[in-house]
């Protein structure tokens, strides 16, 4: 049997990709139709409530090697490469059969993304898109906002329902969802203790490698008991800040290097200052996804510079890199306050390409790491 | 040969500007508040409690056409911040960085105490949140709400039926966010709140937008048209930013009455007019002369912008609960222009109103649903060129521009 790490690597590997048809035992609902395939995007999904709803589902990626012509035409280059290539991946099939595509409203590339499904099956219904539905949940701090969210996870719990023809178990996808949470809380220590016990290229795979939660949850619980056999990483601790990373290949370009990402503030990696929902239903879940964060598209520099001080003394960073990709604005402007926070270096990687990183700058901060 | 001068009241918009600007730069030396504002968020509560406002693009644009923007970014670039990002409100927050302000334009922008923006995008809280945290500035932001499906003829809904063009959700959002609004302005600063002052800003505004829309509609089927882009802009945009007083609503009504004599004495912004041409973007503030220079060259006239079209179209709302009425205003303001299919559809909509020959489509990097657009237009005969640039930076306005757009007048729209 591969070990842990090696199944969520693998698993990673393949993720996103199109599923087999799903056997006949599993595939049936309860109302003896096929269980629904949806693909979803963006950070604030309430991923609970697809596991309630007993949909198949997974987070849609890009790829940076793939092209994304299509993405280009139709969202304009104005916007995040990453949504472009999602964009172009659905149009090409890459996914397979999908019933839905869930968007939230989680930064301005994926509401973009959003709306261009939507108008894409209105004007031109021969690309064949599936049905397309945003979450849009907000986050300004107030109780204007909360309610607001409150009534459109209400809106999305309803949709659900109507799709599956059945109720949601939303206490024992928040369970199973919490379960998660605090195992990958104990993993991302793993990857925090000095020397790091995995890099952050396997963090990546271990922290979202696209399988049902349960699967998910039994890995993680081998790879615990699993952790003494972990090898050793010893490169200059780099905190990475910024922009998502959908894919390993900014990992594996700053890692190539001789450093070993310990910590990250985006939406593919190690979890945030992540409370458990706990019980409260729907009530706790919307203000769980109210205050996650904070993300670069929608917290303010002020709390991502706070965030980022305890976060890099949390994981014993040794420099900190904020990445900002080519029409991904957010994180350039974090940056002044996140450097003022700190007491390591700190380096800005600005306007870079989807899938790459210029290291120019970094390896201008510390010439010992080449 | 270009007969038309600029419009009386454009001059007179003009005049009025400068003569607020200082009146304003007046009272904050007095120490009355000073409020900075994003177009999209509701002016009008600030017009009722009569606290002293001015507007961030509005801002923008006297800067850039000072041809100074790029001095603004420059400050924001030294403070780390990128200056390749939301120009159009980074311009104004340089302006916050600046160690001589009184030698920006017209004596300079004073300091604000508040500041209120909508979290549009990824970057314009943080713009604003940025400069909120500059000693004795207060930022107040809105939600940008968004919503799954919408009627796609807003422009028919919105007067009286906004209640189904925006939906609920959104209005009881931007309605809680607004009366919270009023009582941190009657909090922070000792003004009051009155009802009834409301109900009369709100009346001005729907009456100074109707004559915008008679206005729209008389240049819409008038041919040759008797003014083009370079003189309504002004006209409509400066009474904008003093939307919900008699001041504004007078002028949109002599604005009308200027046009209507132009069209009953028969001047034309070009008497030779071969080809209608419709300018989707933002205004060009660095080089208005653009919209002119193919006037004589080629007899192609710019009709119409958003400008005055979306005074015409986006702002009326009859309703008798105004706070409701002022949500459903602004609640969903940028998709009228920026999202499908609400924009692509008015675009053509507008396009048929007016006559179009050809669109000139300024796509700046600010994601905006522009394939869209063009799709929709060209799907309804319209020819479209893309130009791409910023609109308040002038680094980005290439020098092919020109030739190219008077390339596809000579070989599209004229041919
Ligand atoms: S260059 Fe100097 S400061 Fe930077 S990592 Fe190497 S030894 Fe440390």
């Amino acid at each position: 049997m591969p070990t842990a790490l090696a199944a969520l690597e693998e698993a990673y590997a393949r993720r996103a990709a199109p599923r087999p048809p799903a056997s006949p035992a599993s595939s049936e609902g309860l109302a003896g139709t096929r269980t629904p395939v949806v693909g979803y995007v963006g950070a604030d999904m309430p991923v609970e409530l697809l596991t309630a709803a007993g949909v198949s589902a997974f987070r849609l990626t890009g790829d940076p090697e793939s092209g994304s012509a299509l993405g280009d035409r139709y969202l304009g280059r104005g916007v995040d490469p990453m949504a472009r290539s999602v964009l172009t991946r659905l149009l090409d099939g890459a996914f397979g059969d999908l019933d839905h595509v869930v968007v939230s409203h989680d930064c301005e590339a994926s509401l973009r993304l959003f709306y261009a499904l939507r108008e894409l099956r209105r004007v031109e219904p021969g690309t064949r898109l599936p049905e397309v539905y945003l979450v849009d949940i907000l986050h300004l701090p107030h109780r204007t906002t909360a309610r607001y969210n409150r009534r459109r996870i209400g809106e999305f719990a309803a949709r659900l329902e109507a799709w599956t023809g059945r109720p949601l178990d939303l206490a024992g996808a928040v369970a199973a969802h919490d379960e998660r949470r605090r195992l990958l809380a104990a993993v991302a220590e793993l990857r925090r203790a000095v020397p790091a016990r995995l890099t952050g290229r396997q963090f990546l795979a271990v922290a979202d490698p696209g399988l049902p939660v349960d699967e998910h949850i039994a890995l993680l619980e081998r790879l615990l008991a699993e952790a003494g056999r972990l090898e050793e990483h010893t490169g200059r601790r780099v905190f990475l800040s910024g922009s998502d990373h959908d894919t390993p290949h900014v990992y594996e370009a700053v890692e190539s290097e001789g450093y070993v990402i310990v910590g990250e503030d985006h939406s593919f990696g190690g979890p945030q200052p992540d409370r458990p929902v706990g019980a409260g239903g729907l009530d706790a879940l919307a203000e769980h996804y109210h205050h996650s964060g904070p993300t670069a598209h929608r917290a303010t520099a002020g709390e991502r510079a706070a965030h980022a001080a305890r976060a890099v003394r949390q994981c014993r960073a040794e420099v900190f890199v904020a990445y900002s990709r080519i029409a991904d604005e957010a994180p350039a402007w974090d940056f002044p306050a996140q450097r003022a926070a700190l007491d390591v270096p700190a380096v800005l990687l600005e306007r870079q390409e989807y899938g790459r990183a210029d290291l120019t700058a970094l390896r201008k901060e510390h010439p010992c790491a080449v | 040969m270009r007969s038309v001068k600029s419009l009386a009241t454009a001059a007179e918009a003009g005049r009025h500007q400068r003569e607020w600007f200082a009146d304003l730069r007046r009272r904050v030396a007095d120490g009355e508040p000073f409020a900075l504002l994003n177009a999209d968020v509701p002016h009008e509560i600030f017009r009722t409690m009569d606290i002293p406002y001015a507007v961030s693009q509005w801002w923008a644009s006297l800067v850039a056409a000072k041809q100074r923007s790029g001095h603004y970014l420059e400050l924001v670039r030294q403070r780390g911040y990128p200056d390749y990002s939301e120009q159009y409100n980074a311009v104004t927050l340089g302006s916050a960085f600046d160690p001589e302000p009184e030698a920006g334009p017209w004596g300079g922008l004073p300091k604000p105490d508040i500041i209120v923006g909508d979290a549009t995008g990824d970057v314009t809280r943080k713009v604003f949140d940025i400069w909120g945290h500059e000693p004795g500035v207060t930022f107040y932001p809105l939600e940008s709400a968004a919503e799954n499906e919408v009627p796609v003829n807003w422009w028919e809904l919105m007067p009286h039926r906004w209640e189904q063009a925006v939906g609920p959700a959104r209005l009881d959002l931007l309605t809680a966010e607004l009366e919270n609004l009023v009582r941190f302005l009657e909090t922070t600063t000792g003004r009051r709140f009155s009802e009834s002052r409301f109900r009369e800003v709100m009346a001005l505004v729907n009456e100074q937008e109707e004559w915008n829309r008679k206005t729209r509609d008389l240049i819409a089927r008038t041919r040759p048209a008797p003014l083009g882009v370079v003189d309504s802009i002004p006209s409509v945009m400066l009474p904008q930013w003093h939307r919900g007083t008699e001041w504004a609503r007078d002028i949109a009504k002599r604005f009308y009455e200027e046009v209507r004599e132009r069209v009953d004495t028969g001047q034309a912004a070009c008497p030779d007019e071969r080809a209608r041409l419709m300018w989707i973007g933002r205004g060009l503030w660095y080089d208005m002369g653009f919209y002119q220079r193919f006037q004589d060259e080629y007899g192609a006239v710019f009709v119409w912008s958003m400008y005055l079209a979306i005074a015409a179209d986006g702002y009326i709302r009859y309703g008798d609960d105004p706070m409701r009425a002022l949500a459903a205003r602004f609640a969903a303001f940028t998709d009228q222009l920026y999202t499908p299919p609400w924009s692509s559809e008015w675009y053509v909509k507008e396009a048929r109103l007016h006559g179009i020959d050809g669109v000139v489509h300024l796509v700046s990097d600010d994601p905006r649903g522009s394939y869209f657009t063009a799709r929709a237009l060209e799907a309804a005969g319209f020819p479209v060129i893309e130009i791409h640039a910023d609109n308040v930076d002038a680094r980005t306005f290439g020098d092919e521009v020109v030739e190219r757009v008077g390339r596809w007048l000579e070989n599209v729209v004229l041919a």
